[in-house]
């Protein structure tokens, strides 16, 4: 596989988990991966809202149950950290939907430095998911 | 049957997806050709993981050894 797009729309700190380790594991092997954070999710690319990540709904209170577990995985407990190893790798890029930015509050001037920009949804749909070997949704 | 020689170790032992395959990878590129890494992992994921990885890298897979919920792995790099 040469090249993955991934989408990630929900920005709970558990569900948000899998897509970034789905990332960590193709692109050590090579494979350039792209990922659109839209809807609550863009708010990850943030230094507060990757900050701020929480899980929500019915599994709220076992939140130190699952940052335990993710350290004793060997993966960075905060989602900020997730991102800055995925960048390392070289192979891995993250952008902010335009439409989400606007709606959930973020911008230029509060995205991370991992992040490779603010996006509009038709470029990141036609040029990265249509031409990608394999593309998935969260 | 004896293990094969490994000239390098990588211990994962107790992390679990996707870091075991995160290691592996990023110690495989600094072997060279030739050398053989010998990979403990307690993740039973690496059962699925490493030999298809193996398969799919063009690397060979030489031993898996599954002892008291450890696997050792011996893979020794093709290219």
């Amino acid at each position: 596989m040469q090249s993955m797009a991934i989408v990630v729309r929900d920005d709970s700190y558990d569900k948000i988990l899998t897509p970034l380790a789905f990332a960590y594991l193709t692109a050590t092997e090579g494979t350039q991966v792209d990922i659109l954070f839209v809807n609550w999710a863009v708010k990850a690319l943030s230094v507060e809202g990757a900050a701020a990540l929480r899980i929500d709904g019915r599994h709220g209170a076992e939140e130190e149950m699952v940052r335990a577990g993710v350290a004793k995985a060997g993966l960075p407990t905060e989602i900020h950290d997730v991102i800055k190893a995925l960048k390392a790798t070289g192979s891995v890029n993250f952008y902010a939907c335009s439409l989400a930015g606007a709606i959930f509050g973020v911008n230029e001037g509060n995205l991370i430095p991992e992040a490779s920009g603010i996006v509009g949804a038709a470029w990141f749909l036609n040029e990265k998911a249509l031409k990608a070997d394999h593309c998935q949704y969260f | 049957m004896n293990a094969p020689c490994a000239t390098h170790t990588l211990d994962t032992s107790g992390k679990c997806c996707p870091m075991p395959m995160v290691e592996t990878n990023k110690t495989m590129k600094n072997l060279a050709v030739g050398d053989v890494l010998e990979i403990i992992a307690t993740d039973v994921g690496t059962r699925t993981d490493i030999p298809s990885w193996c398969a799919r890298s063009g690397q060979t897979l030489l031993s898996v050894v599954e002892e008291n919920g450890v696997l050792r792995y011996h893979v020794r790099k093709e290219k």
